[in-house]
């Protein structure tokens, strides 16, 4: 059959940068390697074209990707698999790394990116440095090759066309036709990443990751050339900026778990996330190990070790959450596309790699003969770099859990509660981190007197002692630990803080390291505080199950709120206004209101937390935070009814006597009612009927409050017409769904007696939970002083050689 | 000896301590059978969703309270009350995991991990129209 309107060229034309950048790759590495071994221009020069030409491929394939996606073309499985017609074209970026073949196109396209900088800058070991590299590149676009050698398939190919490539396709009904594309619309983007932290976090992220196999290519270069300091130099610029960006992209990745996922925090300790922390960890250690070994040597081994295992972490932290090996553990991961066979042979190859390289050159490593001084700041930065292995190694361990699973087939599970877990296992290490970074700077490198030492740390040690004992007792911290760690980092970042300002005299040239140290010392406090002193406000105030209380589960997480029923929380009164549908999307309307001295209500802010609606993959609730100076507002709605049911015909129910006195106070479905006063009134002043002077009209005056504190007066009246005729005209108000009758007056007690007819009301409700963040903007501040503090370190690096 | 020898075995000490402490801590898969004969420890339990029997949920009464029976892997079912709100997307769940303990004759859980597959699975060809859809969608409703 001949189909309409299919657009093949694009296609092939992406299938052959894909073929072209993976033949380039080959030959820049193979050209790389005999540049780098015969110290040969011509070679070098082959090899460098060949890195461009693989650099154009994947700038190709990515523009070719992008040209599909945003013209919609579903005859390809790609698009069909990750796009759909009412897609926004905002999250364009979200659908090109949605899938496997995407993200490793966009760490491909970033280590193009990288190379193509170091081969510009062409320093010393370039040529070494650029042939790991290009190994590197070699797998990478093997990864989207799609190609069967010897029945191994080899990659995903993103170019597969629906109705060539996947023969399961070809005997649908809707395929049947020439003109299919017509009907033809795509599965959509996972509701997940329909956000915009989506187009920012991954490409960092990556950026992130990629950024990490320059330090590795330049210490196995250096390994390889025996050059074991020569690297150190060119490499740290690089580091530091690994470490920045990967910092930032795992950053980034807590910020839109907070913001838009239920987790109710930044860090949740989700496998996903420690798969990212760990290399950045080691990278970080091996960073400071880098520093110690360019100042004073004798750390070759642990730096060599620390700094290439980073890298190995990447490749394994790919493997893990792509491998769907973590499936049953986190709530992110991807399914397994069949590469991660491939997957691990490019993890083992890179491990034996460094192994080897690591054991050849072991006995020839630089060694310091001299026994080490404590008092050096060496020392401190050694064994703080060696916490922070040991660290990583933890979450490392703990995150494997299912890949010891795999390896033993045993049957242990994460454990239950993650992030206490973790947390109570991380703490003492972060505490003896902040602990040797505030005053390892005050310590000179090979040797310091320890008197004058100490007589520069005591200041910042006793304000870091008043200021922490001050914010531990204004916030009523008992912790122990947390208490420590408070006061461990309030000694980092004055110690720090002091430096700079005293030592360094507050030059900013030589000032990343230490306001790096002030904002990752800042950073830690306000998660600190954030997450021990996070408050749930949402316990149930409304009518509660009391038979299910009392045993160890009791939950009163959530809260329920009737439609426009006003419950306190915490300092704030809460109200459910309804709901508002835009699109796919559902905003619940949650009114924080304050009381006046009044009595009134006063509205502060609404939140809009939302439910994504999507019938194909399952909807997804996402919430929405009020941000404040020191505190944030979370409010997730945890179940709500989407469904708008036919409200029950909103019919008026069975009559109700109720015998009232003056001043007496109803709850009612709407309303709450207070019987303001019982009076005779003229008849010539009622309206509605027509009455006598001698006629008898008696008016209640009843005044409702409804659920917004509103006020109505309903007046019915009781009336005796020629002295014998009995009836009451009844009054009542549409809106608080009530009715009332006056049909009588008991003299004995003064009581009168009403008929109250109520309308039935559904009312919609949702059940939502809320928890303040104290204090949550110290730790965005933290990383954005961490992440101002490396950039200098980056500047003063490159542009001072420092 | 020297001062980084010293570090090096007490690095090489915490790190064993770390292995084992961290596998300490984890907890282990189960089933409905073995947790039945521990009631004092926590359980991670997998297994789908009985659709047959009814779902409670009352938010009116209790927004944290919400029961389902559930198989475990060996089809063994159980009463689950689950001490949270009800999942969004319950019943388009096709495996549950639970962590709790047993009591009596229900599986009290206070966390739930539920995987649709069809969030994070990679495209099957049993592609629907948006006709299908809606059909489903009424169905499930």
């Amino acid at each position: 059959m001949k189909y309409i309107g299919e657009h093949l060229f694009v296609g092939q034309l992406g299938n052959f940068f894909v073929v072209t950048s993976f033949c380039f790759a080959l030959l820049a590495m193979l050209s790389y390697f005999y540049a780098s071994k015969n110290e040969d221009k011509t070679w070098k020069k082959l090899a460098n074209v060949s890195f461009i030409g693989h650099t154009a491929s994947v700038f190709g394939i990515v523009a070719v990707l992008f040209y599909m996606l945003m013209n919609q073309y579903f005859e390809y499985y790609y698009v069909w698999q990750h796009s759909s017609k009412a897609l926004p074209l905002r999250y364009i970026f979200s659908c090109f790394w949605e899938g496997q073949e995407g993200s490793f196109l966009l760490w491909t396209f970033w280590h193009t990116v990288l190379g193509s900088i170091i081969i510009w800058r062409n320093g010393k070991l370039t040529t070494s440095v650029m042939a790991i590299f290009s190994s590197v590149q070699v797998f990478l676009s093997s990864m989207l090759l799609g190609v069967y050698i010897l029945e191994y398939k080899v990659g995903s190919n993103p170019f597969t066309v629906l109705l060539r490539d996947h023969p399961e396709f070809v005997n649908l009904p809707l395929f049947k036709s020439a003109d299919y594309l017509l009907h033809l619309d795509g599965r959509g983007l996972n509701p997940l990443l329909q956000n915009y932290w989506m187009t920012i976090h991954p490409p960092t992220l990556f950026l992130g990751f990629a950024s990490t196999l320059v330090p590795f290519a330049y210490a196995l270069a250096g390994l390889w050339k025996k050059r074991y300091n020569e690297w150190i130099k060119p490499a740290m610029p690089w580091t530091i900026f690994s470490v920045m960006i990967l910092g930032t992209g795992i950053l980034m990745g807590g910020a839109w778990a907070y913001e838009a996922l239920s987790f109710g925090g930044f860090w949740a300790w989700d496998p996903v996330e420690n798969a990212s922390l760990v290399p950045w960890l080691t990278l970080v250690g091996g960073m400071h190990l880098m520093l110690i070994q360019e100042k004073k040597g004798g750390v070759s081994f642990t730096m060599f070790g620390m700094v290439l295992i980073s890298f190995i972490l990447i490749l394994y932290s790919t493997f893990l959450t792509r491998s769907g090996i973590l499936g049953d553990s986190s709530v992110h991961a991807f399914t397994d596309l069949g590469m991660s066979g491939q997957l691990l042979l490019y993890l083992l190859s890179y491990i034996f790699i460094a192994i080897v390289a690591l054991v050849v050159n072991y006995k020839s490593l630089p060694r310091n003969k001299k026994e080490e001084d404590l008092w050096t700041r060496e020392f401190w930065m050694f064994t703080g770099s060696l916490v922070l292995f040991i660290s990583s190694f933890q979450i490392l361990i703990s995150t494997s859990i299912p890949v010891i699973n795999k390896i033993f087939g045993s049957a242990l599970a994460p454990p239950s509660d993650a992030i206490s877990h973790y947390n109570s296992w991380q703490i003492p290490f972060v505490i003896l981190v902040l602990l040797f970074m505030s005053f390892s700077q005050f310590l000179k490198y090979k040797k310091s007197a320890f008197k004058s030492f100490s007589k520069a740390i005591l200041r910042s040690l006793i304000a870091a002692l008043v200021i922490s004992g001050i914010i531990g007792f204004l916030l009523k911290m008992t912790n122990p630990f947390e208490l420590f760690l408070l006061f461990t980092g309030s000694f980092a970042v004055l110690g720090n803080l002091d430096y700079w300002l005293s030592i360094l005299k507050g030059k900013i040239r030589h000032a990343g390291s230490s306001i790096s140290h002030i904002g990752f010392g800042v950073m830690m406090i306000g998660a600190l505080i954030s997450m021990s002193q996070q408050k749930n406000i949402s316990n149930n105030t409304s009518s509660f199950d009391v038979e299910q209380l009392g045993d160890e589960f009791e939950n009163k997480e959530n809260i329920l709120l009737m439609e426009n029923d006003t419950l306190p929380m915490d300092d704030y009164y809460v109200s459910y206004r309804g709901k508002e549908e835009e699109g796919v999307n559902v905003y619940f309307l949650v009114e924080y209101m304050k009381r006046l001295p009044n009595g009134d209500f006063e509205s502060v802010f609404t939140l809009r937390p939302r439910v994504q609606t999507n019938p194909r993959m399952g909807n997804v609730a996402e919430p929405d935070t009020r941000h404040f100076l020191d505190k944030d507002i979370y409010t997730h709605v945890t179940w709500a009814i989407l469904e708008e049911d036919k409200k029950d015909e909103e019919e008026y129910g069975e009559p109700e006597v109720k015998n009232v006195k003056v001043g007496d106070t109803l709850y009612l479905k709407q309303s709450i009612v207070i019987l303001d006063s019982v009076r005779r009134i003229l008849p010539i002043d009622i309206k509605q009927v027509e009455l006598q002077e001698s006629d008898i009209a008696v008016e209640a005056k009843l005044i409702a409050w409804d659920f917004n504190t509103k006020k109505h007066t309903l007046r019915p009246l009781f009336i005796v017409k020629d002295t014998s005729e009995i009836y009451g005209l009844p009054d009542g108000i549409e809106d608080i769904g009530l009715k009332v009758s006056f049909n009588n007056i008991n003299p004995k007690d003064g009581s009168i007696e009403l008929t109250f007819i109520q309308k039935n009301v559904s009312r919609d409700f949702i059940v939502m939970q809320a928890i303040v963040f104290p204090y949550i903007n110290l730790l965005w501040l933290g990383c954005f002083i961490m992440i101002i503090g490396t950039i200098i370190a980056i500047y003063s690096r490159v542009k001072f050689g420092k | 000896m020297k001062k980084t020898h010293i570090i090096g075995i007490i690095v090489i000490a915490i790190s064993i301590g770390v292995i084992f402490g961290s596998i300490n801590d984890s907890s282990t898969y189960s089933n409905f059978t073995e947790s039945s004969k521990n009631e004092q420890a926590e359980f991670h339990i997998v297994g789908y969703l009985n659709k047959e029997k009814p779902q409670v949920y009352e938010p009116q009464k209790n927004p944290d309270l919400f029961q389902f029976y559930m198989y475990d892997k060996d089809s063994v079912e159980r009463k689950v009350v689950l001490h949270k709100s009800k999942p969004q997307d319950f019943d388009r769940s096709e495996q549950i995991v639970i962590i709790g303990k047993s009591k009596k004759n229900e599986f009290h859980a206070d966390q739930i991990l539920m995987k649709c597959p069809s969030k994070y699975d990679n495209g099957s060809p049993e592609f629907q129209s948006p006709e299908e859809l809606e059909k489903e969608r009424t169905a499930n409703s």
